[in-house]
């Protein structure tokens, strides 16, 4: 029985390998499959090189500082809380009295049934005021990675990037009977062009506001400016406003965006 | 009649289904019903009007094409450029936001950081030719998760079959390589996101494309895309001095 199987092993592979042999002398020795992927790829044009390649991955900086502004769309009140029927803390107008559009800073925003409210920063008087909007009533959120920090009592200005000095200079502030206010703001615009040399090449718009002159045109803002006597800078000369020798406005006027939290001190 | 009309007719009608899909209290589905018209009469004559106006305006060349690129190539490289502006300011905005929860996250800044490599290639590859970033306005999709995933899909899925639409149009083969090595991995971000968030990540045994004035047309409806406010003047200072 055993001797049987072997024999009939024997004759099948003896088949096999004659039925192996008749193929590869009838097609040239490579199985067809191969020989089709050859052929396709021989006829086949010069791969062209990508006019690009993307790069790695651009995580974002997890140490970065992240304040966010929006522009104001419509005029609005905020409120003091985030719900309609709260009491009315001010009205927000679209312009700035430069005629740039109005911006707030963001503090945070909450989620409720009747739409999203955001808690922002007021650039009215009492200085510091906060108070809710509607969402729906501001634009895009634009966020900023700078914060400028206004030091009365040493007379300088330092501006931060993601928490690290990137400008410092010395500053003229408010006289005593016109003081300039502390507290947290932010810069509301940036104006240049407009020739008049008493706030030099730049001025920056800030929330800040004079609690003494509040009928200077305007509704008595703060600004950072440059100016025509840089001789009484550092020094406690202005109006209010924070006034800096003129290479160094332009200078911050690179570095610093419209947003830009206002630290003064 | 255009000879695409056709297939781009019914690879938009399918994708305002998963548009529907993924949208289950309509926000973007209304979205779709003004981008993907449902008769071919009413999809040609916004066809005829989106390429007279708006959207093929927005993204229209200068006519100084760059050396190796075509006018066409120029064209449609811009188109992508805004839609990776759009896709990395959404990714952007809500990782910064904090609203997501970290399951989400985890996703969105992965893709999220690859649309930003998007954005820096193409970019560079334009060079002089490049435009801005326009500014966006997001509303509450990325402070929402439920609205920040629908409208994740939504534009992944989109810039897929965007893709496909603009691939054969392409003048440069090396431009189209390239292109190929983006599209790629914008399928496989609609197929992980449909995946986390429970959907069929490949439904279909083949994709269709939809064209570039269909994509600007529901870029315009999302209102995404907002007026650039003025931040800077040139009037007397009114402040205190």
């Amino acid at each position: 029985m055993r001797r049987r199987a072997v024999v009939v092993a024997l004759g099948l592979a003896a088949a096999v390998a004659f039925g192996v042999k008749a193929v590869q002398d009838a097609g040239g020795g490579a199985p067809a499959v191969d020989d089709s992927f050859a052929t396709a790829v021989t006829e086949l044009p010069g791969s062209a090189r990508p006019a690009f390649r993307v790069g790695r991955p651009v995580l974002l900086d997890r140490r970065e500082s992240r304040a966010r502004f929006a522009p104001v769309l419509r005029s609005v009140e905020a409120l003091a809380q985030p719900r309609p029927d709260s009491a009315s803390v001010a009205t927000i107008a679209t312009e700035t009295p430069e005629g740039t559009t109005n911006i707030v800073l963001i503090l945070r925003a909450v989620s409720r049934q009747d739409g999203t409210w955001v808690h922002v920063r007021l650039p009215v008087l009492p200085n510091e005021r906060t108070g809710w909007v509607p969402r729906s009533a501001l634009g895009g959120y634009q966020f900023v990675h700078t914060q400028l920090i206004v030091e009365r009592k040493r007379l300088t200005a330092t501006l931060l990037r993601d928490g690290r000095p990137v400008f410092s200079a010395r500053v003229g502030i408010g006289q005593p009977h016109w003081p300039t206010p502390a507290g947290e703001f932010y810069i509301r615009d940036k104006v240049s062009g407009f020739g008049d040399p008493f706030y030099g090449p730049v001025a920056f718009g800030t929330s800040a506001r004079s609690a003494v002159l509040t009928d200077w045109p305007g509704g008595g803002f703060v600004g950072i400016h440059g100016t025509n006597e840089p001789e009484l800078i550092p020094g406690r000369v202005s109006h209010g406003c924070i006034r800096m020798r003129n290479a160094d406005i332009l200078r911050l006027a690179r570095l610093m965006p419209v947003g830009t939290p206002l630290t003064i001190r | 009649m255009n000879e695409h009309d056709a297939p781009v007719l019914d690879s938009l009608e399918e994708l305002a289904l998963t548009l529907a899909e993924v949208d289950a209290d309509g926000a973007l589905q209304e979205t779709a019903a003004v981008a993907f018209p449902t008769t071919r009469f009413t999809f040609l004559k916004r066809s005829v009007g989106a390429l007279a106006a708006g959207a093929a305006g927005l993204f229209a060349a200068d006519g100084a094409a760059a050396v190796g690129q075509t006018k066409n190539d120029i064209q449609i490289l811009r188109f992508d450029l805004v839609l990776e502006y759009l896709q990395a300011g959404l990714y952007t905005e809500a990782e910064r936001l904090g609203a997501l929860t970290p399951k989400t996250l985890d996703w969105a800044r992965v893709v999220g950081a690859h649309e930003r490599a998007h954005l820096v290639a193409i970019k560079g590859l334009l060079g002089r030719n490049t435009v801005p970033s326009p500014t966006f306005n997001y509303g509450n999709v990325t402070t929402n998760e439920r609205a920040f995933i629908r409208t994740a899909v939504a534009f992944e899925d989109l810039t897929a079959a965007l893709l496909k639409w603009q691939a054969p149009r392409l003048d440069s083969r090396g431009i189209l390589a390239a292109a190929l090595t983006l599209h790629s991995v914008e399928t496989r971000h609609a197929a992980w996101i449909r995946h986390q968030v429970g959907l069929q990540p490949a439904a279909d045994a083949f994709d269709k494309p939809a064209s570039q004035q269909q994509m600007a047309r529901l870029i315009a409806s999302t209102r995404f895309v907002a007026a650039r406010p003025r931040l800077a003047g040139r009037r007397r200072p009114r402040v205190t001095g």
